[in-house]
């Protein structure tokens, strides 16, 4: 591969020691641009000025964009996704589950399964409008991670690690793939108020800071990124003061022989100049039709479902939707009532969002990740609430390179730990990198004199699922 | 995950910190049977640990739970085999049980909590077949010893610098200052390069002020230097910016990047907070202010309490303890205890080496270190000078008024929880007349004392006592213990105090700030060079092990080393020396000629532009509108504040959520140490320059004050231009500007067309690039 064209790096702008890395020993397009980040020197560079333009993945990607459905909170496996008969029949019985908690005896789902589209699948009551999807849809019954508790769940699903101390996902993926739109974040994080745990869920951490997510908590388009409005003047008069900007800033590079930072930043004047319009109106979901806005229903949830599409139908690389501030699938007591009001709440909503990517035909190069952090115990916590439990649970994923219709993987016969298939946190990451066109042995980046990954040293792409 | 999640826990924190090996080292590949045993290290052992040493291991046995008589802990009771017989046969794998039984393949299945990946078992036939190489000893503990210390010290970081002859220059292509550069001319002259012109004057002092106080020089001072041809009038210059406060809060940062300043914790549950953290801020910035030696700087931050001839004022001698105090504190419930423990070492082993030596030991933690001679054995008795220490606050108050005010704590303690349980009586037995009265005198003297109370008093954090000393963690599971590591220094490093249980963090800090230790100085004069010239001579400023870069200039490097030692560990005397130079003061224009040759400009045949770091530029914002508000230290303020105008140094720190503006232009995440700043040019940086409250206040109060310096519209641009860039306005400048100015007003803006012409200006390039 010539990294020169691919970076317009003029090679002696390369140090020696950096040509020797560059040079014939393998190492892909993405670990240059890391290492060349890394050595501070990138910047310095033309085509590096932007280091959110889009890059070659590794191999050819099923998936371009992925929206992320987080019910934060751990939704339980066994009143959604995952029907267990024997819980049912055994209900009320004690068993040593080990669960690092403490259980009560067996508690069966309150809610009906029934099966669903031409693979008869089996979904909760719950879900009726996502069970109607579900001839696009991979359950995963087989996941687990390692610590049933919020925090360490959280920061393991989103960045790889149980402590807030790596980039997350999204961050690796702008990293290594840049994004599409210039004029949109390549990294949006849909949240109204914080998450448990907060920022470092989408924190860049040791990656450079253009690739920490943008958090957008209100979908008010005027305020969606910060400062994307000005409130002063107009814009016809913003123009002026632009153009004036740029006249004295062309003044200033001619002067000095003309330097390729001072370039980058005055072109990076007037994306800014036009990002303000394009990011306005990209997340405004009133633009769109009644009739498509009824499909999704009301609320912020439901607004940012609809916000999410339009965001990856213009080139957003990831968008991450998280269910509600703080850990609204919590549900440690009356799982039956909360559920259901969370179930109702979004039902619609995530169906409509995977109706509508079909029809728009973006469902192919859009990979949808519904799920939690950690899933919820088949035993009782106080009288009708289930605790948390890292064991097993279940996701779901749709579009995007995965088989629709078809589950992977099972729990045991109650449905508390994952047996067969088994399928952890950083093999589900594997599995999406793989997606996107990456390699997550290989989509590195240097720091502290050691080469990070976002699956560390794991990781195991479940192949099965894929088309 | 029947078997219990906590030990699979613990591996994968193990692994966690593996280091992965890069696949460009190609000088640093391992022997074929190195790679063997990487092989072993990296696909067979962690599978064993995780999946079988529970009911197969010596720890298995004592505990009563070994299973089938089968032990695969060590290389002779795994070739020995178990109950049923052998379990595996060197070379061949269709021999011995334990390959079939991975594989499900016939009554015994193993592992019993389900069948592992293919990929694992087909690694686990590979290694067979390729004669199962095992580097465990004979118990199952002991490590394979690898690393060859003395051949280990041949490195060039480890050889102690030596004052090297400074090369003479017979024809000098510039005027040669100091020995600085001579070495730096006969780089020039080795790589056929041509240095550039010098700097004009105007250039100069911009640089100098930037890079010492980070905030530009006033109209004035311009006109002064620009006024005075005496040969010193530079030097003069640089004296006087060394003498300023603002040197301090300029060069302190840099040091906060290293030390990983915060306030907070990234998590959120059950941290205690810092709230005096910034007393530590404040005792980097007088201590560079001060002048304190380099030496001195690294004992208080390591040993301040200890050292025996510490300062009498308990803040000098104690607030540098915050290097370590306002460390990272880990998540630490649900059994995650052991492993916080473990990780916060970690972040002090990976601060004090990356920070003072410039080495990555924290490669150590899990296996030797794959490049540098750092036994794992290292890791950890570094890790022990700090297992078992508190993290404390310490009064810097008289010992008076600490127990007045512990006393009243307690009091109040008392007190509370009397009347919490009058309460609970009172509840209890309705019928008992006193206890209603009690209730509320108690109320009455809680809210009495609450009054009383003397404020909080002021409080340094730190890192307190000695640690217990360590056994090496195997690959770095907190839960399995190897053998002893005697708390003690890096043993390819020399140490005055041997190691062993006496050995305390002051020891450490002696071996640290060692004229003897070759790489304490090489380092920091590394960095100081990397923050004047953006490029350190050693260009991974905190790596000088193998994977590091190699020095541009090693002559130069061991030169500076040497005689910053040698000159009292002055950073003041090394900011000078390094300033006086011709390579200091050459201007940045790009050359044709050069380019072909040395476009990095490792060379430094030009100077470097430079961006202003996101403080200073703030900063000079808030300087060139006539807002900044220079009271130094003291609590910190929020920079979500439009109108906070203090400078950026004196802004709160977060590691749970780095304020926009900070992030946005490239601060680094406070969670780890930084060695330097990555530099990204994004659009989002450019609408706070177009949109932001900030911007528009100082653009506000930047027209005000014009408004007073000058009567026609070319006056006030022209002291616009001397404020903000320190020059006179071109003529095309000044048309450019009145064209701007006479423009009608629109109904709808809010600014009048002298403000949005000020907020131009300080938008500008020129604004925030630093020639």
């Amino acid at each position: 591969m010539d990294f020169s064209s691919e970076f317009r790096v003029p090679r002696s702008a390369l140090s020696r020691r950096e040509m020797l890395h560059s040079s014939g020993t393998g190492l892909g397009v993405l670990g240059l641009a890391g290492l060349l980040a890394d050595s501070g020197e990138l910047v310095a560079l033309p085509a590096s000025n932007n280091p959110l333009a889009p890059k070659k993945p590794h191999f050819a990607p099923k998936a371009k964009h992925i929206i992320h459905l987080f019910m934060n909170g751990g939704p339980s496996q066994v009143d959604t996704f995952d029907p267990k008969p024997e819980l049912a029949k055994q209900h009320g019985k004690k068993v040593d589950l080990k669960s690092g908690r403490k259980p009560g005896p067996l508690y069966k789902s309150p809610f009906k399964f029934s099966k669903f589209g031409q693979a008869g699948i089996e979904v909760s009551e719950l879900f009726p409008q996502i069970g109607s999807c579900i001839d696009d849809i991979c359950v995963i019954r087989s996941m687990h991670t390692n610590i049933p508790n919020h925090e360490p769940g959280l920061l393991l699903m989103t960045c790889g690690n149980t402590q807030a101390i790596r980039p997350s996902m999204g961050s690796w993926l702008t990293y290594g793939l840049g994004t599409e739109n210039q004029n949109l974040p390549g990294f949006v994080v849909l949240c109204p108020g914080k998450p448990v745990v907060g920022p470092a869920l989408w924190n860049n951490s040791f990656l450079p800071g253009v690739y920490q997510g943008c958090h957008i908590q209100n979908l008010d388009p005027k305020r969606v990124i910060d400062h994307i409005r000005n409130s002063n003047v107009t814009p016809d008069t913003q123009r002026e003061q632009l153009d004036l900007l740029n006249q004295l800033n062309t003044i200033h590079n001619e002067k000095r022989g003309g330097d390729d930072q001072l370039d980058a930043r005055i072109q990076s004047l007037e994306i800014a100049y036009r990002m303000q319009t394009e990011a306005q109106e990209a997340f405004d979901v009133t633009r769109e039709p009644m009739k498509v806005r009824d499909t999704y229903g009301k609320g912020y949830f439901a607004d940012a479902c609809l916000a999410a599409r339009r965001l990856v139908e213009r080139g957003v690389r990831m968008v991450q939707v998280f269910y509600g501030s703080g850990q609204p699938w919590d549900d440690h007591s009356n799982v039956e009532k909360g559920h259901r009001t969370k179930a109702k709440d979004s039902d619609k909503a995530v169906a409509a969002l995977l109706r509508d990517l079909k029809a728009k035909g973006l469902l192919e190069e859009t990979l949808v990740l519904w799920g939690g952090e950690f899933g919820r115990t088949p035993t009782s916590e106080g009288a009708n609430g289930r605790d948390h439990n890292s064991a097993g649970f279940c996701v779901w994923l749709a579009g995007g390179g995965v088989k629709g219709g078809m589950t992977y993987g099972s729990t045991d016969e109650f449905g508390f730990a994952a047996v067969d298939k088994k399928v952890h946190i950083h093999d589900l990451h594997a599995t999406i990198l793989h997606l996107m066109g990456i390699d997550h042995e290989k989509l590195t980046y240097r720091y502290s004199g050691r080469d990070f990954r976002l699956t560390d040293v794991h990781g195991t792409v479940v192949k099965d699922i894929l088309k | 995950m029947r078997l219990g999640f906590a030990g699979f826990t613990m591996l994968r924190i193990a692994l966690a910190v593996l280091l992965i090996t890069p696949s460009f080292v190609s000088a640093a590949d391992p022997a074929p049977d190195a790679k063997a045993v990487e092989f072993f290290e990296t696909k067979i052992r962690p599978v064993l640990v995780e999946n079988c040493y529970k009911c197969h291991s010596e720890d298995a046995e004592k505990q009563k739970k070994l299973k089938g008589g089968l032990k695969l802990d060590s290389k002779a009771s795994l070739l020995k085999g178990g109950d049923t017989g052998v379990a595996m046969v060197p070379g061949k794998p269709d021999a011995g049980k334990l390959l079939k039984t991975l594989k499900y393949d016939g009554e015994v299945q193993m592992p019993p909590k389900g069948k592992l990946p293919d990929s694992v078992i087909a690694d686990f036939e590979k290694w067979i077949a390729d004669g199962a190489i095992d580097p465990r000893g004979e118990t199952g503990i002991k490590l394979a010893a690898g690393i060859d210390i003395a051949k280990g010290k041949q490195f060039w970081s480890f050889q102690p610098p030596k004052e090297p002859s400074v090369p003479q220059i017979r024809k000098s292509k510039s005027e040669i200052r100091n020995q600085i550069d001579s070495f730096i001319h006969a780089k020039w002259d080795e790589k056929g390069l041509t240095p550039a012109a010098l700097a004009d004057k105007r250039t100069l002092i911009r640089r100098a002020y930037f890079g010492l106080t980070g905030l530009p020089p006033a109209p004035e001072d311009v006109d002064a230097f620009l006024a005075d041809n005496s040969p010193q009038a530079f030097e003069k210059v640089i004296d006087r910016l060394l003498a300023s406060q603002h040197y301090g809060e300029k060069w302190a940062r840099h040091w906060l990047d290293v030390a990983r300043y915060a306030e907070d914790q990234a998590h959120t549950f059950g941290v205690k907070p810092k709230t005096q953290a910034w007393r530590y801020r404040d005792w980097v910035i007088a201590a560079f202010n001060s002048d304190m030696p380099y030496d001195r700087f690294v004992k208080l931050q390591i040993a301040g309490d200890m050292l025996p001839d510490a300062p009498d004022d308990p803040f000098t001698k104690f607030a540098g303890l915050g290097f370590l105090g306002l460390g990272a504190e880990y998540y630490r419930d649900a059994g995650c205890g052991l492993r916080a423990d473990a990780d916060e070492l970690d972040d002090r082993v990976d601060t004090l080496t990356r920070g003072f030596l410039g080495l990555t030991v924290a490669c150590a933690r899990c296996h030797d270190h794959k490049f540098d001679p750092i036994p794992t054995r290292d890791y950890y008795s570094l890790a022990g000078i700090y297992a078992g220490t508190k993290l404390s606050d310490v009064p810097l108050a008289p010992p008076a008024e600490v127990k007045a005010y512990t006393d009243a704590q307690n009091n109040l303690k008392k007190t509370e929880a009397a009347l919490k349980k009058a309460q609970a009586d009172a509840k209890a037995k309705p019928d008992d007349k006193t206890l209603p009265k009690k209730v509320k005198e108690l109320t009455a003297e809680v809210a009495k004392l609450k009054k009383e109370m003397p404020p909080p008093l002021p409080v340094v954090h730190v890192v307190s006592g000695n640690g217990s000393g360590m056994k090496i963690l195997i690959r770095g599971n907190p839960t399995a213990k190897g053998d002893d590591a005697p708390k003690g220094f890096l043993q390819v490093l020399p140490s005055p105090t041997k190691s062993g249980s006496e050995f305390t963090r002051l020891d450490l800090a002696n071996a640290i700030a060692s004229k003897d230790n070759p790489l304490t100085a090489r380092v920091i004069v590394n960095r100081v060079w990397a923050w004047h010239f953006g490029r350190g001579l050693v260009n991974t400023p905190s790596n000088f092990g193998a994977l590091g870069d190699k020095p541009s200039h090693p002559e130069l490097l061991d030169w500076l080393a040497v005689n910053f030692a040698k000159n009292g560990w002055s950073m003041k005397w090394l900011h000078k020396q390094i300033m006086m130079t011709t390579v200091y003061q050459l201007e940045s224009r790009p050359d044709a000629t050069n380019d072909k040759i040395d476009a990095a400009n490792i060379s430094l045949w030009r100077g470097t532009r430079k961006r202003l770091q996101v403080e200073d530029w703030r900063d000079t914002l808030l300087a060139v509108s006539g807002n900044l508000d220079k009271t130094p230290g003291g609590p910190t303020f929020d920079l979500r504040d439009a109108n906070a105008k203090r400078r950026t140094v004196y802004a709160k720190v977060s590691r749970h959520e780095l304020n926009g503006l900070l992030r946005l232009f490239d601060f680094p995440d406070a969670n780890v140490t930084a060695d330097k700043r990555t530099e990204t040019t994004v659009p989002q940086q450019q609408l706070f320059a177009l949109n932001s409250e900030f911007m528009v206040l100082q653009a506000k109060a930047f027209s005000a004050r014009l408004e007073k310096l000058g009567k026609t519209d070319s006056e006030r641009i022209t002291s616009a231009y001397r404020l903000a860039f320190g020059r006179q306005p071109e003529k095309r400048e000044i048309e450019l500007a009145e064209r701007f100015l006479k423009l009608p007003l629109k109904p709808d803006d809010k600014l009048t067309r002298w403000q949005q012409y000020a907020q131009v200006l300080l938008a500008s390039n020129e604004l925030m690039y630093v020639d």
